[in-house]
């Protein structure tokens, strides 16, 4: 839960006033602790919180205005121009805006913290898919090259003819189908179905039926 | 060649396309917006010497506006999609370059809001896009030190995008949900589960409330690559089920009248003079419900060329001054026609 006012991190009292939450240092700001510290003090005086609440509006607005001519030290943009445009202007207007900018980020993102990777470090180059690949060149090593071995190898070959059979369909996929020749795309029929993309190949079969129905 | 939107794509006849889209700034220089005409040069000059060339090879910058280059004249059609709606993109051409790859699939702005922008689109919904998008981000990363913190990640001068700085797009169409107020707000409760956002491609104008629109991840903070893949994934395939489901609903409950909408929404776009942008999406919306169930055979439209004329006109760049106009209705008419030539 996060401060209405400043947009701090509202971690140790919980402080509701007119609905608003603020953290304790806004409602020192603000003038409202001593009736947190003494709330009889609020029994006593009934017109008092008017008072409060008038002198707090003037605050804030004295507190915008002042806000409103800070400005980068190094690119010069302006609070207003931040607040008007949701844009800073370089890296060092997140250390001039401070909680402003955190608060803005959490307004619009619901978070505040990183969670992605770091600068040069791709998800396909994980370190879990380096160990797996390293893992498997160990076990490569440790076969020994006998007859089993090269049953296995034959056992393997379907594999990887259906692996091809998977690239060339993805080429076939992914080309202008209109461009593809009749040859190609009864290939393309053939090898969807041999592989069960059917969708695949009734659009080569429609392609083709198209073509002859032109003739 | 053909460009990337051309191609086949998975869950076409939904899913319109996938878009990864990675920000970065350069450590040492104020962002875009507070960048003066000299810092632009010299970032350039870094990031031109840190761009993969192989990659995306061919180069659009300002020098190519009217300049009789080919290669800038081709891309000044809406199609390529590289310049942003309204080609927002080349407001201020002189400090802007585009490179970009033959279909045009793989792109880098530098000089847009932020100081790069790196773009991988494919045609219906392939979430791949990411690593081709994340593999040209890890290589300027590693040769230009970018803008970064522990704490908030990837800085950025829009506050909306720090982090990450990565957006999934997907843009579908899905004309059978968006006819019924209740389904569209069934969806939108499904898509703020996965903190994901759905808008319509255009709220106003010609365009405003079409059948179009755009899926996105709203959180580039507190959420890693993986899981907003992820999340996206997941939502992506609730919404093409979704929007199936319907178009049966729709074209086997009111075979007649459906059947009938069909057949006059291609008609309109095949020999129509004048046809504007909301009727041109309203009626490839039709082609799309009831395509599938289509037995008569009479019309042999693909879900290729449904694809490309929602996003022809969807993207299609026209002054300000022309927009609605006669003779813009006109020419997107003739450009249908040429494309739909022999469908029927």
């Amino acid at each position: 839960m996060r401060c209405a006012r400043c947009g701090a991190e509202v971690t140790n009292k919980i402080i509701k006033i007119n609905g608003v939450i603020y953290c304790e240092d806004c409602v020192k700001e603000l003038g409202y602790d001593r009736y947190l510290q003494n709330p009889e003090e609020l029994l006593g005086a009934a017109f008092a919180p008017l008072d409060e609440i008038a002198s707090s509006f003037a605050k804030m607005a004295e507190l915008d205005f002042g806000n409103s001519a800070l400005a980068c030290p190094k690119c010069g943009l302006t609070l207003r121009e931040f607040e008007n445009n949701g844009r800073v202007g370089c890296i060092e207007c997140y250390n001039t805006f401070g909680e402003l900018v955190v608060k803005e980020m959490f307004r619009q993102q619901g978070a505040d913290e990183y969670g992605g990777r770091a600068p040069g470090q791709g998800l396909i180059e994980s370190d879990d898919i380096t160990e797996e690949v390293e893992d498997g060149a160990e076990e490569v090593k440790e076969i020994p090259a006998t007859a089993e071995s090269e049953e296995a190898d034959k056992k393997e070959e379907p594999a990887k003819n259906d692996e091809s059979d998977e690239k060339k369909l993805e080429k076939l996929s992914k080309a202008d189908i209109g461009m593809l020749t009749d040859e190609e795309l009864t290939e393309g029929i053939k090898l969807a179905t041999k592989l069960e993309d059917y969708p695949l190949a009734i659009r080569f079969r429609d392609e083709l039926k198209g073509r002859k129905g032109d003739e | 060649m053909s460009m990337w939107y051309e191609k086949y794509g998975k869950d076409q006849d939904v899913v319109l396309s996938s878009k990864a889209c990675i920000v970065r700034n350069v450590k040492g220089y104020n962002f875009s917006n507070k960048m003066t005409g000299s810092d632009f040069d010299s970032l350039l000059e870094q990031i031109d010497g840190a761009i993969d060339k192989t990659v995306t090879g061919n180069v659009w910058a300002a020098n190519a506006l009217g300049s009789g280059n080919d290669t800038g004249k081709s891309l000044l059609t809406p199609e390529s999609q590289l310049f942003g709606r309204n080609m927002y993109i080349i407001r201020d051409p002189n400090h802007k370059r585009i490179y970009y790859n033959d279909d045009a699939g793989l792109s880098i702005v530098v000089g847009s809001h932020e100081h790069l922008t790196i773009r991988a689109m494919a045609a219906g919904n392939d979430p791949s896009v990411y690593n081709k998008a994340e593999k040209i981000a890890t290589g300027l990363e590693r040769k230009l030190e970018m803008a970064y913190s522990d704490k908030y990640g990837f800085l950025t001068s829009d506050i909306g995008v720090v982090g990450t700085g990565f957006k999934m797009i997907y843009t579908v169409a899905i004309p059978a949900i968006s006819k019924s107020n209740e389904a569209l707000a069934a969806l939108r409760d499904r898509v703020s589960h996965y903190h994901w956002d759905i808008y319509p491609f255009a709220e106003q104008g010609e365009l405003g409330n079409s059948s179009v629109y755009i899926l996105t991840n709203i959180s580039t903070l507190g959420v890693s690559e993986e899981e907003i893949i992820s999340r996206g994934k997941m939502l992506l395939k609730d919404v093409v089920q979704f929007e199936r489901t319907l178009r049966e609903k729709v074209a086997t409950k009111n075979k007649t009248q459906t059947s009938d909408l069909y057949g006059r929404s291609f008609g309109l776009l095949r020999y129509s003079g004048v046809i504007s942008r909301k009727e041109a999406i309203d009626a490839l919306g039709w082609l799309r419900i009831y395509k599938e169930y289509d037995d008569s055979g009479e019309i042999n439209i693909s879900w290729e060329k449904i694809n490309k004329l929602t996003q022809d006109v969807c993207w299609e760049f026209i002054p300000a001054a022309k927009r609605g106009s006669t003779a813009a209705s006109a020419i997107r008419a003739s450009k249908i026609k040429s494309i739909l030539k022999g469908d029927d």
